[in-house]
């Protein structure tokens, strides 16, 4: 727990110095719970998601770093790797693959990068994985048609 | 995949992160009720030179593990000051490669700081110092035991970033994955089993030998039963490894087929 809420304290610190040099993550302590986080991140370009901005919520367990955060998104989104209703994400970063060498801060930089390269193989939201198959393509690198098709299904 | 795992970790917890020290006939009794006959040959040969074996809990850092607390237990015993200065200085050049690499400082602090703490409370004299009850008892702690662990595998992941080019192909003998990938996925995340490349990367990086003792099924095609074992010798010139003299490993580990205890030399 005393390990946990000091390494968080230095993310925190680290957090307010990396503000200027990442302009898409914008990364916040709650004001009575530094177990509690949200963030703010940019929709990667030439993605379907550029030019929104997605919420993510924080949950970070005593056992941190040790143990992954764990994190989902609060704005909807309509993604091969998350769940369309819980916002939970499939990463293989926030599961086995975690390690205390990521932070905070690092997991919002792979959720950037898993938006623009989702990973077709373990779909959290099978009706956009199918989706992806069914236009031969890989989700997000196509810009203007296949927009459209990801607004009509976001606004049913 | 998930029940499998949540069956594997069910079954780790039977043991503690470190067991009591055991007489080596305690190997053998594992393998009594239908135990193969050159599994039972082969400890037999293992009992002229080893009287005690320490068992670890097979969660994937069984190989750390061991070596934490064979390590720590041989400075304990030996009070060889000299050693703890040796390891001390290699410790910073761990440090410096991983600042070096790029990693934040802040990440890998905290186990660092961890580990220089037990290895300074194992030399005898100060108020800070533990006797060998209470280093098993933190090598059975998970706040302690975990972030030692955690240490160690940075360390690794540093070393074989830092000599990528020495470490690629044996990496590419593992997996395809490129040797970032393999340091991310293979080294770094707690729970990922060691391979001969985590061994010879953490040697390497602190100078210390190790002597791996093999335990499987295998023998010669004439029906003849030896033991094998592999010292990994850390490489000459590579930080403070004092010298390139065949060293006598002071660090024992048992390998069997997917697991890693200590052995005691009698």
């Amino acid at each position: 727990m005393q390990a946990s809420r000091a390494r968080l304290f230095k993310e925190y610190k680290e957090v307010q110095r990396e503000k200027v040099t990442d302009p898409d993550i914008q990364l916040v302590c709650d004001d009575s719970n530094i177990f509690k986080w949200t963030a703010l991140i940019k929709g990667p370009s030439e993605t379907p998601f550029e030019g929104g901005v997605f919420q993510l919520a924080f949950s970070v367990p005593e056992q941190y770093p040790l143990q992954p955060p764990q994190v989902r998104f609060l704005t909807k989104i309509f993604h091969p790797n998350v769940h369309f209703k819980t916002g939970e994400i499939c990463l293989d970063i926030l599961k086995n693959a975690w390690s205390p060498a990521w932070t905070l801060q690092s997991v919002c930089r792979a959720i950037i990068a898993l938006m623009a390269h989702p990973e077709p193989d373990s779909p959290l939201n099978c009706d956009s994985g199918v989706t992806s198959q069914w236009q031969g393509c890989t989700p997000g690198l196509q810009p203007c048609p296949r927009r459209d098709k990801f607004h009509n299904l976001l606004s049913p | 995949m998930q029940q499998q795992s949540a069956i594997q970790a069910e079954e780790a917890e039977k043991i503690p992160f470190v067991g009591d020290k055991e007489p080596l006939s305690s190997l053998a009794a594992e393998y009594k009720a239908g135990g193969s006959p050159v599994l039972l040959e082969k400890i037999k040969i293992l009992s002229e030179q080893y009287a005690a074996i320490r068992r670890t809990r097979g969660d994937g850092n069984c190989f750390f593990r061991s070596f934490m607390f064979a390590y720590l237990e041989h400075i304990l015993e030996s009070q060889d000051r000299a050693e703890v200065d040796r390891v001390r200085a290699n410790v910073e050049e761990c440090r410096r490669t991983l600042q070096k690499l790029g990693y934040p400082e802040f990440t890998f602090e905290d186990f660092f700081a961890l580990f220089l703490e037990q290895l300074e409370s194992v030399i005898q004299g100060s108020e800070a110092s533990i006797s060998d009850e209470e280093l098993v008892k933190r090598s059975r702690d998970q706040s302690v035991s975990d972030y030692v662990v955690m240490f160690f595998r940075f360390v690794t992941s540093g070393e074989i970033r830092k000599r990528s080019e020495f470490f690629e192909p044996f990496i590419l003998g593992l997996t395809s994955a490129s040797v970032e990938q393999f340091c991310k996925s293979a080294v770094e995340p707690m729970g990922e089993e060691s391979d001969h490349v985590h061994i010879t990367a953490l040697s390497d990086a602190l100078g210390v030998p190790i002597r791996v003792v093999y335990l499987d099924r295998s023998s010669c095609d004439n029906g003849s039963v030896s033991v094998n074992h592999h010292d990994f010798t850390p490489v000459a010139g590579n930080n403070n490894s004092g010298g390139s003299e065949a060293v006598n490993p002071f660090i024992t580990l048992l390998y069997r087929p997917g697991h890693y205890d200590i052995l005691y030399p009698k």
